[in-house]
């Protein structure tokens, strides 16, 4: 209903829309591990993309994977221009990540950053999609341009890697708790 | 450890101050502000996928009327019905596609390559069982005078398309063009079934199928480089 009173020009919608969706954008932006400044940019981006489309919305579809189908392609966009970053640059911006205080998501995400690390590109982003955003199978399905059977595939490979990890890492633990 | 045990580490992991800044909220809205109008809604995906197929439906019987209907009126009136509704029915399909490749966050039940695959494999596959002459002549020159045809009509289907859907937004240019391409190239072949008398299977197998293929290829391509455009401005 916001989303086709933000079409009809009513920028209290507006408003609304960008207070009640931002919050999820932004934790989708920072599961990434881009720091806060870089957060608050790609979420500006996003929304300036939205704004720019937001014809394309259609009041009988669900809101949600447009929102994310747009924040990907965004954070897709950043991620191939930070390719193009020269190491030179790249090693500059991580000093100043390092330097500026509370730039950093504060441990969550480096937690999440070794925890998906064996995970494939597409089947981390379809775990974070599920999890961070709270989305439906059916939901990133339409957020990524795949099939329900393509996300349920991915989610499924991705927690039998994360069971085997974890499992390993447990038994690892007990291992050495024994020992000393 | 089970389903539930790797949720909860997941979900410890991803507890942490993401809080937006309430001056980012309103940096954002401001710059919304500054272009803030009311806008028409893209219509209903059924509307534009009908308006889609039914350009390339034109497209190929304007094609074929220009250079003649002969091969419709060679084949047997059972032919006319299952080679034209298979095409109809794949190109219903790739316009669907191209519909929702253009309006973001659409449901997908099959990806643009794979519609391409199963594409080639159908007509690979009802042609095969139609066409059962198994001699060959001129099979280069013949060949490649058809391809172009159908090709030169592939490519104004693909944009009268694209022009349709020009206020959608592609997150992914490749896919769009690449279903842009196959919608163009079964229209492309569509317009030789209509005109091709020539019946003999190699030429209709590889010569007017190779038109889709060549055809989504050359949609991709430009996909990939309006993506570069775009990502140079940005």
């Amino acid at each position: 209903m916001l989303m086709v009173r933000y079409q009809q020009g009513d920028f209290t919608a507006a408003t609304a829309l960008i207070e009640r969706t931002s919050p999820r954008l932004y934790r989708f932006f920072a599961a990434q591990q881009v720091s806060r400044a870089h957060a608050d940019d790609l979420l500006q981006e996003t929304w300036l993309r939205i704004h720019k489309v937001r014809h394309t919305y259609r009041p009988s579809e669900p809101a949600l994977p447009w929102f994310y189908a747009i924040a990907r392609h965004v954070r897709v966009d950043h991620h191939r221009k930070s390719i193009r970053v020269t190491e030179g640059e790249r090693e500059l911006q991580a000093m100043s990540k390092t330097i500026s205080p509370g730039a950093s998501n504060a441990g969550s995400s480096d937690d999440l950053e070794a925890l998906l690390a064996p995970l494939s590109a597409s089947e981390r982003e379809v775990i974070e999609m599920l999890k961070v955003t709270g989305m439906s199978l059916e939901e990133v399905a339409r957020a990524t341009s795949s099939t329900v059977g393509s996300v349920k595939q991915k989610a499924h490979r991705a927690y039998k890697k994360l069971r085997v990890m974890l499992s390993r890492e447990a038994a690892g633990r007990e291992r050495s708790e024994k020992a000393t | 450890m089970k389903h539930e045990d790797v949720d909860e580490i997941l979900n410890r992991a991803l507890r942490g101050p993401h809080d937006v800044k309430s001056e980012v909220l309103h940096r954002i809205a401001d710059s919304l502000k500054v272009s803030f109008a009311p806008v028409r809604p893209l219509p209903s995906s059924i509307v534009l996928t009908a308006v889609v197929f039914f350009v390339c439906v034109a497209v190929a019987i304007a094609g074929a009327a220009r250079a003649g209907f002969f091969g419709f009126a060679k084949m047997h009136l059972m032919e006319r019905w299952i080679i034209f509704g298979l095409l109809g029915a794949l190109a219903w399909a790739a316009a669907r596609s191209f519909v929702h490749a253009m309006i973001p966050g659409t449901r997908r039940h099959i990806t643009a390559a794979r519609l391409l695959g199963w594409s080639c494999v159908a007509l690979v596959g009802l042609f095969g069982l139609l066409f059962r002459d198994y001699e060959t002549h001129q099979f280069f020159r013949l060949g490649i005078a058809c391809l172009a045809t159908g090709l030169l009509y592939a490519v104004p289907a693909a944009l009268f398309s694209w022009l349709l859907l020009r206020r959608g937004f592609a997150v992914n240019m490749v896919t769009a063009g690449l279903s842009a391409g196959l919608l163009g190239g079964l229209a492309g072949i569509g317009m030789l079934e209509l005109h091709c008398p020539n019946f003999e299977a190699a030429h209709v197998l590889v010569w007017h199928i190779a038109v889709a293929p060549i055809s989504s290829a050359v949609g991709a391509g430009m996909g990939w480089l309006l993506h570069l455009r775009r990502a140079s401005r940005q």
